[in-house]
C-alpha cells in the first residue's frame, strides 16, 4: 500500500477542466516531483490533496484512508444541543415578556424571601399555556432550522485544510505565504500547533504544563530554524527575511507538525543557481529524516537530480510518470515539457 | 529572551500613583473611570480586531451584555442578588458565552460581512433591550446595583479614589490575561488568522473554533467593561448608552493605539476617552465662563465637538502612523 493514493482526481471550475482524472502513488520515502508547462493543474492539484478545494471527483487517500470527517457521535450530539438551544431560544424569544411577569415580577416583593418553587410553577403553567401556534410552533422550527444548520455547515467542513494538515501533510505555497509579522520562531512555533496540547486555560492560568511545552517547543522550533540555516535571525521578523530564505523558513514551519509527506510548490522560483545547489541539498536531508517528498518544480536539474519518481501533467491530464531516465526517454513528456530537439 | 514590557509597567506605576496629587474627587476621576471602563472594552476589541484580524463593529452590544446581566442578577428589584462579585463572574461568562453563540455562525463569514452582521448585532440587542421592559425596565435601565464589597466593608459610590484604583485593579487582570494568553499557543493561533487565514488552516489551526475563542474572549471583556460601567453608575443607564458610536469609540481605541497593541490600546484609551471626558469638558466649562459657548447652538458647544474629533484622530493616525501611536513589537526582537 502506498503513503499517498490519489484516485481520479479531476477539478472543474465552471467550464474549465484544471485538473482532469489523474492517478498516481506515492511511496514512503519517495521524492516525488509534478512537472509540466504553466497551467497545467499542478498548484491545483495540490490544493485538491491538502483540502484547500474539494475535489470535483476523485479521491485522496493517506495511509489508506480517506482523510475526512465521519458522521459520529458528537456531530449527533452537537446538533441535538444547538436544536434544543435553538428551539428554547425561539420559544422564549416570543414568550420571555410573559412568564417572566408571571414568574418573576408576580412572585417578588422588594426585601422579602423569593418563592423559587411557586415562581417555576407559575412560569411553567404559563409556558404551558401558551398557544401551539406561538410556543411549540416556534420551537420546532427553531430545532430544525438549528440541527439542519449544524448538519449543512459540518457537511462543508468533512475535508479541511486543518484536517488533512493534522492527518500529516504540510505544505508550503507557490507564492510564499508567512506570517511576516511574526518573529521567525513564532512561524515554527504556528506549524508546532498540531503537536502542542496547551489549552486556552493553561495557556491562561500558565499551568505547569504551559512552561514545560513553552521548553521543549521553542527548542525544538530552533533546532528546526539551524536545520534550514536561519537560527541566527530566530527572533527577527519573518517579513525581514530575503526571498531565498523565505522559502526555507517556509519548509521549516511546514516540518515543524512532523508530517509524514511534506508538499513543496515550487520550492526554487525565483532562486539562483547556487541557492538551487543548496535547496536540493536541503529536500534531501528532509527526505533522510523520513518525510515524504512531494515537489512542484520547474527546474529542470533539481527535479532530475533529486527525484526518485516523477509525472507530468499537460493541460489538466496525466501524460507520463516514471524514473527521471524514464521521463526523458519518453518522446510525449519531452515535446510536452523539456522542448523539442534543436529548441535548447 | 522574555522581554520586560517597559510601556505597560509604566503606565500601570503612573496610574496608580496619579490619585495621590488629584485630591479626593473631581473631573479627574470621571475622565479616568471611563478611560479605564473603556481600556477593558479596548483590550477585549483587540484581542478581535488586533490580534485576529475580525472587523467586530458590535462590542457596544457587549457592553450592554454585560451591564443588564450584572444589573439582573444583582440589583434588589429582582430575586437573584448574588452579590457584585458573583455577578461580576457570572457577567464574565455569560459575556462569553454570548460572544461564542454570535460567533458559530457568523465566523464562516469573511471581512467585511463579518462586519455588517455585529453592526446588526449591536442594533438589534439595543431594541431588544429597549422593548424587553418587564425584563430590562425599558428606557429607564436597572437601578440601584450593589457596591462591591471587601469583607465587611464596601466601597461606597462617592470614593471616588476607591473605585479608580479598583477599576484600574480590574484593568490590570485584563491585560494581564491578554498578555499571557497573547505569548502563547492561543495567541499565536489568533495572530496567524490575521497574518495570513490559508497558510494557517493549512498549518493545521482550526480557523472556526480558534475565531470563536478570540470573539469569545473580546466579549468577554467588554461585558466585564460594561458591568463595571453599570456599577459605576449604579444603573444600566438606557439602552441608547450602549449604541453604534460606542463600538466606534472602541474601535478608534484600539486603531489610534495599534491594532494588535496592548499597550497601544492602553493609550488609546486615555487619548480618546480623555479627550472625550477631560479635554472637551474643561473647553465646555471654559468656554461657558467666557461667554463664548452658546450651549443652544450645536456647534458652538464643545461637548458636541467629540465626533468631529474622533474623526480627525482617526485620519490622522491612519495618515501619519498608520500601525498607532504604540505599535506591537517583536517578542524578543532588540528594537
Amino acid at each position: 500500500m502506498s503513503l499517498l493514493e490519489v484516485r481520479g482526481i479531476t477539478m472543474r471550475f465552471g467550464g474549465l477542466t484544471a485538473v482532469d482524472d489523474v492517478s498516481f502513488n506515492v511511496d514512503q520515502g519517495q521524492i516525488f516531483a509534478v512537472i509540466g508547462p504553466n497551467g497545467a493543474g499542478k498548484t491545483t492539484l495540490f490544493n485538491a490533496i491538502t483540502g484547500v478545494y474539494e475535489p470535483t471527483e476523485g479521491s485522496v487517500r493517506f495511509r489508506g484512508s480517506p482523510v475526512r470527517l465521519e458522521p459520529d457521535a458528537r456531530l449527533g450530539l452537537r446538533a441535538a444541543m444547538v436544536a434544543i438551544l435553538a428551539g428554547l431560544s425561539a420559544f422564549l424569544a416570543i414568550n420571555i415578556q410573559e412568564l417572566w411577569s408571571v414568574g418573576i415580577a408576580a412572585n417578588y416583593v422588594l426585601n422579602q424571601p423569593f418563592p423559587w418553587g411557586k415562581a417555576a410553577g407559575d412560569a411553567l403553567d404559563a409556558a404551558r399555556a401558551v398557544p401551539f401556534a406561538w410556543g411549540v410552533l416556534p420551537a420546532i422550527l427553531g430545532a430544525g432550522v438549528g440541527a439542519g444548520t449544524v448538519v449543512a455547515l459540518w457537511q462543508r467542513s468533512r475535508r479541511t485544510p486543518d484536517l488533512i494538515a493534522r492527518a500529516g501533510l504540510a505544505r508550503t505555497f507557490q507564492n510564499i505565504r508567512l506570517f511576516t509579522d511574526l518573529s521567525l520562531v513564532e512561524n515554527v512555533l504556528v506549524g508546532m500547533d498540531s503537536r502542542m496540547r496547551s489549552g486556552f486555560w493553561t495557556n491562561l492560568l500558565r499551568l505547569p504544563s504551559f512552561s514545560r511545552e513553552r521548553t521543549w517547543t521553542e527548542r525544538e522550533a530552533l533546532e528546526l530554524l539551524e536545520f534550514v540555516g536561519l537560527s541566527e535571525r530566530a527572533h527577527e521578523a519573518a517579513g525581514s527575511l530575503p526571498y531565498g530564505h523565505r522559502r526555507r523558513l517556509e519548509i521549516a514551519r511546514a516540518l515543524a507538525s512532523k508530517p509524514a509527506v511534506l508538499l513543496l510548490d515550487e520550492p526554487a522560483a525565483g532562486m539562483n543557481p547556487s541557492e538551487v545547489v543548496d535547496l536540493m541539498e536541503l529536500i534531501r536531508r528532509v527526505r533522510d529524516r523520513g518525510v515524504t517528498v512531494i515537489l512542484i518544480e520547474h527546474h529542470m536539474k533539481l527535479v532530475m537530480g533529486i527525484s526518485d519518481r516523477i509525472v507530468v501533467l499537460q493541460y489538466g491530464k496525466l501524460i507520463g510518470q516514471g524514473t527521471p531516465a524514464e521521463i526523458r526517454a519518453d518522446r510525449r513528456c519531452v515535446e510536452a515539457y523539456l522542448g523539442t530537439e534543436g529548441e535548447g | 529572551m522574555r522581554r520586560v514590557p517597559v510601556p505597560i509597567l509604566a503606565y500601570f506605576a503612573v496610574m496608580a500613583a496619579l490619585p495621590l496629587f488629584m485630591g479626593a474627587s473631581g473631573l479627574f476621576y470621571d475622565a479616568f473611570q471611563a478611560i479605564f471602563v473603556f481600556s477593558l472594552v479596548g483590550l477585549g476589541l483587540n484581542v478581535v480586531t488586533g490580534f485576529t484580524g475580525l472587523l467586530n463593529l458590535g462590542m457596544a452590544a457587549f457592553m450592554a451584555i454585560g451591564a443588564y446581566t450584572f444589573a439582573i442578577l444583582t440589583s434588589d428589584i429582582y430575586p437573584f442578588q448574588i452579590g457584585f462579585w458573583w455577578g461580576i463572574l457570572a457577567t464574565v461568562a455569560i459575556g462569553a458565552v454570548a460572544g461564542f453563540l454570535l460567533g458559530a455562525p457568523t465566523l464562516g463569514l469573511s471581512g467585511d460581512y463579518l462586519a455588517i452582521v455585529t453592526m446588526g448585532f449591536g442594533e438589534i440587542t439595543l431594541d431588544v433591550l429597549k422593548n424587553l421592559d418587564a425584563v430590562t425596565k425599558g428606557t429607564q435601565g436597572i437601578n440601584p446595583l450593589p457596591r462591591p464589597t471587601f469583607g465587611s466593608w464596601s466601597l461606597d459610590l462617592q470614593e471616588e479614589r476607591g473605585w479608580y484604583w479598583l477599576l484600574l485593579g480590574f484593568v490590570l487582570l485584563a491585560v494581564l490575561a491578554v498578555r499571557r494568553l497573547e505569548r502563547s499557543r492561543s495567541g499565536r493561533a489568533w495572530l496567524s488568522i490575521r497574518e495570513d487565514a490559508l497558510a494557517s488552516q493549512c498549518m493545521g489551526i482550526p480557523p472556526k473554533l480558534t475565531k470563536m475563542i478570540a470573539f469569545a474572549t473580546g466579549s468577554a471583556l467588554a461585558a466585564l467593561g460594561g458591568a463595571l460601567f453599570a456599577a459605576l453608575l449604579s444603573s444600566t443607564g438606557e439602552p441608547a448608552s450602549y449604541d453604534f458610536q460606542v463600538s466606534i469609540l472602541a474601535l478608534c481605541i484600539v486603531i489610534v493605539g495599534g491594532m494588535g497593541s496592548v499597550a497601544g490600546t492602553l493609550v488609546g484609551a486615555v487619548v480618546m476617552v480623555g479627550m472625550n471626558s477631560l479635554v472637551l469638558v474643561k473647553l465646555a466649562d471654559w468656554a461657558g465662563a467666557a461667554g463664548v459657548g452658546n450651549a443652544s447652538n450645536v456647534l458652538a458647544s464643545p461637548n458636541n465637538w467629540k465626533y468631529l474629533i474622533f474623526g480627525l484622530a482617526l485620519i490622522l493616525v491612519v495618515r501619519l502612523k498608520p500601525d498607532g501611536l504604540l505599535p506591537p513589537r517583536l517578542e524578543g526582537s532588540a528594537s
